[in-house]
């Protein structure tokens, strides 16, 4: 084997010699690249297959590129079909492109390597650039909403720029452990979403999401809950290039709750409706802390280019968030770096990645809605004096704007290499190796005079200081040796084995401080408060860290690209784990039949493409505490020692758990890709069924004779069956008109199938807090056995003639309150199930229409069949609240005579339909040499939402996890938001 | 032939010990008990626990079923506040059921107090005395003082349930069974007995733990109860129990054990300094945090500016109609530990508090009665409270982090320190003068009033107080349990006194009708015997 490689190296270095002498006959060839509609078309890559040097077409299509008559030029264009022609004796070339019937070549990302997107066997979905919602992410998830069929995506925060979105795919797989999918930026595994900081829009090239266990068992114990990978813009060889994208955004405040105006509260308290002071001011005060003013921004310079040995491209970025609430903002800077270096006659490739974000967020504002919506509106932020009033039971939260800081200054950095050495043809080793530190400094300050500063009870009017850093770090270390082969022409192998290590350490402290003489230090002197000498303040310290270690091998078969296998085990173990299972096997397998390459199937021109998948595989979920398995002393406070002084008392609080191990997850699925009618339509439908058994959750351990009321242990399970449909419809193209069009569309069951063993029983288990005053304690009761987000509850009967409640038995008689059954047996309670807060049907609608240098996009996405607890009306259409109230409550709510109740009174309907994004954009067809292309874009987000739900944004409510549907009472203003855009590349 | 020599290297590599856990900020219990500062931090803990469960913490411990299926306090709904899901309700109408989330989480922090004694009895009894940097005569104390605080949580847990289960062991036997009251009374008797001379005497150095004061005290407790428990009365053993700490024998935490000359001293910031107190959850906020809970459970929204202090509460547990006219108007506990009326502002009481809920911008006024005044109703029962209804509790005191108007009061420096007193000696006189009258055929002696008299007479002042000393003839059965509840109210023995009078199933009170003799008895939470087959439910439920 080593001689046959030197044997290799050598002639490979005569060939060069070769290639050398060639290059005297070269002379530069010109010309034009258009579309089959004779559109010119800039940005081809333009290739001499015998030099290796590549150029890329100019704005009309143009292009030089020196080339002997012998050689070959290849031109290649995202959908349209590679062309090769030999140069020939002519000096100018027009080239004409034709579409590829389908994205052939697309490639998509399957973790430690690509694969070909007809030859997946798993369900894979790819999102790239032209597909992204355009509305000027605040986090690379927003640009997938809706695009991906099974992966839900939900604001709970709305447009806050501090906020991240809440991820789900196919159904929740856990009650406890980890809910995150595991996301992979160009390689670099990581458990949580907080990697997506370094990541800016305009760097993304696409994003694959791996969505069964046959996929996803190749990343073991964290990929239970998906895999997201990422794919960065990379340098490209060729001319250089410069884009520059820039956007404005401004959002206004619609859907406000409607409570009572100043005026109209006071004509209640005259007619007596409402037995409350009117204290004489008239104060908006939700609309004090809007910022009316606010004006987002975001640019991105980039470069990149290259030669066919050295690629590059770097970016910087600058984006300004101004949230919609006033003190609720980020401001961050990013720089990106790709560099891509071939040496040893091309058979060693490296690649680094550096990225780099640093931003500087006011946490301060974004908050505070619910108490400003339902503070008596007579009342002002004022006193007659002009100082700013404050009382015991409520927040000035319009004084703290201006009496209070809170910023974190956050850097994330990225940095990956990864080395393939080709040792021989078809055998590569590679090293991948990443680290990711995030680290941040938090500082806040109370001014002396600020409310919470005049409330303390220790030191009041001392103002208050905070300062916290933590830094997070994360390692993986992944060699892997891949082997293609292909026998005999049809029979295609691809074998990867390889080694993974990760570790994450994570540490920090802080301290906080009162006391102080003046407001001039801020935090910047901790030490100047007087709280710390009576021991008063407060310092705390942490740190912990885990390591995964992990062997796995993939192997591919594939024969005359009809019948497809994959196999994939990886045995992984954890930190984490008890003594006793220290180690789990991830096994996978997944069949593709493409069944379009049959000889029955050529008679039938109707079908393009058509693939059966077939796919079962085995993840984990490692996702849980540090020293969960293990007896851990805590701290139960300080006590009298006999020498006087008070100490820390330590005892055990936790029960060992040795078994301790991860959440396995078994899925089965079902896929289908086509394409039909003359590669008009094409699409991909999925059917799964996954359950995750030995399910995480803290049972309660019998006391005696253990001392701790409860144990982390395995125990339950849960599952989800579900269909997935995406579709591509090319509707119209005639002419300078197109109209493309694009849906998907996705349904799920999610069951908790059993959530006790022998040993520990647990008959229900409660979620999703109702919070608000009268703990009304959890809306949604799950059973052993029965569907996730089941609200249970009273059933609303009527009132009595004084406003009392009235609710049915289970007999269906109407009784009060006091003899309504609430226990959780279902044989006695008169509690019923009153809803079901999981939307039955997720769906979304994409349309581009294309005329001439025009592009316009209309996407609509709505949940469907759900209900959700309407909270703001539970608790404030009540006469009982003593502030604002809602205008209902004289209205739909005006018999109410009682304190809060829960029941199906006030679940409501959640579907809606939302007009979630609307572009109009133009790209300019510029003659001029020094422009590559320009185009303007007008997009509006968040338009119009169908809906007759009374509540907040239904798009706001979470509809993931074990505790959904319960609305916020002080969600965050959800926004009609403008953006003006544009991209330039020269 | 490189795959194999990769996976072989690679097999090498990925072994467990690379997996090996490490805890940088958490303490695993394999490396503690080196030294004499850990074993006493480890003797220590159940005491910070206790906090929870024997004090109106704010949680579901023993002291809530203890006070409010009584008939003194409740925690009625107050408007908008207080429905929680009507757990108070059935507390105060006796409709509690075997799924009580409030009863499961009492049990569940008894036993896991009880189980942070067993814990140290066994590290401490298996490991050298060398290693852990402590003497034969510390360890044997240390012991001795956790077997009586095991036994003190048994005892508390008997109160309630009654047949418990009885472990001395951490994890053993896996589902312990159920032991009849009988023998949980013997077990927590021949405990104490067993331990009471190895443990310290109570002294300043044992302010706030289990010494031999405190085990003579649950003695009195058990002895007193003993009749109602199981049917055996024990009245001799308990005077004599309760002789050894009014005679001085058991230590003092302030020097000689004395009742304390006024109805403040026990209450008051400074408490540690009183001298009857016999055990008491020590607190001090000054140096290490450690807070009493109770304003949770009492305090109104805006107590903080009735008393200059920093603490509100839930506005939650207050006094029952009509207990508050059981006090003579000169009884100085009825002003000095219970609040009512106007209320003004500690720093300037020329100022009112003002409401926040139904009285919002008007005076904050706490009455003796539960109902809808604003409204004008006049029904009175558990649903239909306001903000201020319900004379309020003021027994102990935080004490103000204000001065008063013109300085005066001063600032409290010890604000927040108010200990908890489990057990006080006048508890001992009352449970004295009981079992004489009890043994005497329910009727007293002159011995029986001297007792209760050296304690109620502290109440009033010297003019008052002539006319208002019990003699045999006015000290009648019905008078005494009166007289407890006025002495200790808010302490935790109101529904042992009812079962030890008859009262708790047979008696009305407010809107409280009798229910059954069962209800004496708390169920076994069906959430324990879910977990434990081996646990029997008491009988009724």
């Amino acid at each position: 084997m080593h001689l046959k490689n030197l044997l290799k190296v050598f002639f490979s270095l005569i060939l060069f010699c070769f290639a050398n002498e060639a290059m005297a006959q070269r002379r530069a060839v010109t010309g034009t690249v258009a579309d089959e509609n004779n559109a010119l078309l800039p940005g081809v890559t333009i290739t001499n297959e015998a030099s290796k040097v590549s150029t890329v077409s100019v704005v009309n299509g143009k292009f030089i590129i020196q080339a002997a008559a012998n050689e070959t030029i290849t031109f290649s264009f995202l959908g349209y079909n590679k062309l090769s022609q030999v140069a020939g004796d002519a000096t100018t070339l027009t080239i004409k492109l034709v579409p590829s019937p389908r994205a052939m070549n697309e490639v998509v990302v399957v973790g430690y390597g690509t694969q070909d997107r007809d030859k997946v066997t798993s369900a894979v979905d790819h999102v790239t650039t032209k597909d992204f919602r355009q509305s000027g992410a605040r986090n690379p998830l927003d640009l997938i909403q809706g695009k991906v069929a099974g992966l839900n995506l939900t604001r709970t925060s709305g447009s806050n720029p501090n906020s991240g979105v809440a991820v789900q795919l196919r159904g929740a797989v856990t009650v406890t452990g980890s809910s995150s999918p595991l996301y992979v930026v160009d390689g670099i595994p990581y458990p949580n979403a907080n990697i997506l900081d370094v990541l800016q829009q305009d760097d993304i090239e696409s994003i694959d999401v791996l969505k069964d266990g046959s996929g996803a068992a190749i990343y073991g114990t964290t990929a239970n809950a998906g895999v997201i990978l990422v794919t960065t813009k990379k340098g490209r060889d060729g001319a250089p290039r410069v884009d520059y994208s820039s956007y404005f955004r401004k959002e206004y405040v619609q859907r406000r709750p409607d409570f009572l105006n100043a005026n109209e509260y006071r004509q209640r308290i005259a007619s007596g409706d409402i037995n409350q002071e009117d204290f004489g001011s008239s104060t908006d005060f939700y609309d004090q802390l809007i910022n009316h003013d606010n004006l987002s921004q975001n640019h991105n310079l980039s470069v990149s280019g290259g030669t066919n040995k050295t690629t590059y491209r770097a970016s910087i970025n600058y984006r300004n968030l101004e949230g919609i609430a006033k003190e609720n903002g980020r401001e961050e800077y990013s720089m990106r770096l790709n560099l891509n270096q071939t040496a040893l006659q091309d058979r060693l490739k490296m690649q680094f990645n550096l990225a780099s974000n640093f931003n500087n967020a006011n946490l301060l504002g974004g908050g505070g809605w619910e108490s400003e919506l339902t503070k008596n509106p007579t009342l002002s932020n004022y006193n007659a004096d002009g100082t700013y009033r404050f009382d015991l039971t409520s927040t000035n939260e319009y004084a703290r704007l201006f009496q209070e800081t809170n910023r974190r200054k956050q850097q994330t950095t990225t940095a990956s290499g990864r080395a393939d050495l080709t040792i021989i043809d078809g055998l590569k080793a590679s090293v991948f190796g990443s680290v990711v530190r995030d680290s941040y400094t938090d500082g806040q300050y109370k001014l002396k005079a600020s409310e919470a500063s005049m409330e303390d009870t220790d030191f009041p009017g001392g103002g208050y200081a905070y300062r916290g850093t933590s830094l997070f770090q994360d390692f993986a270390f992944e060699p892997t040796i891949q082997y293609d082969k292909t026998f005999a022409q049809k029979h295609a192998f691809t074998a990867l084995i390889g080694y993974s290590y990760r570790y994450h350490i994570e540490e920090g402290h802080s301290a906080d401080n009162r006391g102080f003489i003046n407001d001039l230090f801020h935090e910047d002197a901790l030490q100047e408060g007087a709280a710390l000498g009576v021991g008063k303040a407060n310092i705390n310290s942490f740190k912990n860290d885990n390591t995964l270690i992990a062997l796995f091998t993939r192997l591919n078969y594939a024969y005359d690209d009809k019948y497809l296998a994959q196999f994939i085990l990886r045995r992984e173990g954890s930190s984490r784990f008890g003594d006793n299972h220290k180690f789990g096997y991830f096994p996978a397998a997944s069949l593709g039949w493409v069944i379009s390459k049959e000889n029955f199937m050529q008679s039938l021109s109707a079908i393009n493409f058509l693939k059966l998948r077939l796919g079962y595989g085995v993840t984990g979920n490692s996702g849980f505490e540090n020293n969960a398995s293990r007896v851990t002393l805590g701290g139960g406070g300080k006590y009298l020692f006999p020498d006087g002084q008070y100490l820390e008392t330590y005892g055990p609080n936790r029960n060992p758990n040795p078994d301790l191990k991860w959440e396995t997850k078994r899925e089965l699925n079902i896929g289908l890709d086509f394409t039909l009618l003359n590669n008009r339509l094409s699409g991909k439908l999925d059917l799964f069924k996954r359950t995750t058994k030995d399910l995480l959750d803290t049972y309660t351990s019998p006391q005696p004779p253990f001392i701790q009321s409860s144990i982390y242990t395995n125990v339950g399970s849960i599952s989800s069956k579900g269909i997935e449909l995406g579709l591509s419809y090319k509707a119209v193209k005639s002419g300078d008109f197109s109209w493309n069009t694009d849906a998907t569309f996705s349904t799920l069951k999610n069951t908790l199938d059993s959530y006790s063993n022998d040993q520990y029983k647990v008959l229900y288990k409660t979620f999703g807090d109702i919070g608000g005053a009268g703990a009304l304690g959890n809306a949604i009761t799950t059973y052993e056995g029965g569907e996730l987000g089941e609200f249970w509850g009273k059933r609303f009967a009527g009132f009595t003639a004084d406003g009392k409640w009235l609710f049915y038995n289970r007999n269906g008689e109407k009784v009060t309150n006091d003899q309504i059954n609430i226990s959780k047996d279902r044989n006695l309670t008169d509690l019923a199930k009153i809803g079901n807060a999981i939307p039955k049907f997720y769906a979304s609608w994409g349309n581009d229409f294309h005329y001439k240098n025009f592009d316009l996009r209309v996407f609509l996405r709505g949940k469907f069949d759900f209900d959700i607890l309407n909270t703001t009306a539970l608790s404030y259409a009540n006469k009982t609240w003593s502030g604002n109230l809602l205008k209902s409550t004289f209205s739909k709510y005006n018999q109410i005579n009682d304190t809060y109740q829960y029941s199906n009174y006030y679940l409501e309907s959640g579907t809606y339909v939302k007009l979630d994004e609307v572009t109009l954009s133009y790209t300019f067809r510029l003659k001029t040499k020094w422009i590559n292309n320009l185009r303007v874009y007008f997009t509006g987000q968040n338009l119009a939402t169908i809906t007759g739900y009374t509540g907040g944004d239904p798009d706001f409510v979470l509809d993931t996890g074990t505790g959904p549907g319960i609305d916020s009472r002080g969600a965050y203003p959800s926004t009609r938001t403008f953006l003006l855009g544009l991209n330039v590349g020269f | 032939m490189i795959f194999s020599a990769f996976v072989l290297l690679l097999s090498t590599v990925a072994c467990k010990k690379q997996l090996e856990e490490h805890a940088y900020d958490q303490l695993v219990a394999d490396n503690f008990y080196n030294n004499k500062t850990e074993v006493l931090s480890a003797v220590l803990r159940p005491y910070t626990h206790a906090n929870a469960w024997v004090t109106p913490s704010g949680q579901d411990g023993w002291w809530r079923p203890a006070e409010l299926s009584a008939d003194q306090l409740a925690w009625p709904t107050k408007g908008r506040h207080g429905e929680d899901g009507g757990k108070w309700k059935r507390l105060h109408y006796h409709t509690w059921t075997v799924d009580e989330g409030g009863l499961n989480n009492a049990w569940s922090l008894m036993y896991w107090g009880m189980g942070l004694c067993n814990d140290p009895i066994e590290q401490i009894s298996k490991r050298d005395i060398a290693a852990m940097g402590i003497t034969q005569e510390e360890k044997d104390s240390y012991i001795a003082e956790l077997k009586l605080l095991r036994a003190f949580h048994y005892l508390k847990l008997m109160d309630l349930f009654g047949n418990i289960p009885v472990v001395t062991k951490v994890g053993e036997p896996a589902k312990p069974e159920t032991m009849s009251r009988a023998e949980v009374f013997n077990f927590v008797e021949t405990e104490i007995k067993e331990n009471i001379d190895k443990a310290p005497k109570m002294s300043r150095g044992m302010l706030g733990r289990m010494s031999q004061a405190g085990g003579y005290a649950m003695l009195v407790e058990l002895y007193l109860n003993a009749e109602a428990w199981t049917g055996t009365a024990r009245w001799d053993d308990c005077i004599a129990a309760a002789d050894k700490l009014i005679n001085g024998e058991a230590g003092g935490q302030n020097g000689a054990m004395a009742l304390d000359p006024n109805i403040i001293d026990q209450f008051k910031t400074t408490n540690d300094l009183s001298k009857e107190v016999i055990f008491s959850i020590a607190y001090n906020y000054t140096v290490a945090d450690f807070e009493p809970s109770w304003p949770g459970e009492f305090y109104h929204f805006k107590q903080q500016e009735i008393y200059g202090g920093g603490r509100n509460g839930n506005d939650g547990i207050v006094v029952i109609p009509g207990v508050y006219t059981t006090y003579d108007e000169k009884d100085l506990r009825r002003s000095d530990w219970l609040l009512i009326g106007p209320m003004f502002k500690f720093t300037d009481p020329t100022q009112p508090v003002l409401a926040s809920e139904e009285y919002n911008g008007q005076q904050l006024v706490f009455v003796d009665n539960i109902r809808k005044n604003k409204a004008g109703s006049t029904t009175s029962n558990m649903s239909e409270g306001e903000e201020n209804s319900g004379v309020r509790f003021n027994k102990y005191k935080l004490g103000n982090q204000f001065a008063g108007p013109g300085g005066v009061p001063a600032i409290d420096p010890n604000y927040n320190n108010t200990d908890w007193n489990v057990y006080r000696l006048s508890w001992i006189y009352f449970a004295k003068a009981e079992a004489i009258m009890r043994k005497n055929g329910n009727i007293a002696n002159q011995a029986a009033c001297d007792l209760i008299n050296a304690c109620k007479s502290r109440a009033f002042a010297a003019a008052d107080w002539e006319t208002r000393a019990y003699t045999p003839a006015t000290l009648t059965m019905d008078e005494l349990l009166a007289e407890r509840g006025r002495e200790f109210i808010f302490e935790g023995f109101r529904r042992d006194d009812l079962i030890r009078f008859k009262k708790f199933s047979t008696g009305s009170w407010w809107d409280h009708n009798p229910t059954s003799a069962t209800k004496e008895l708390y169920p076994i939470p069906q959430q324990q015997r879910d977990l434990n087959s081996n646990l029997k439910q008491n009988n009724g439920y």
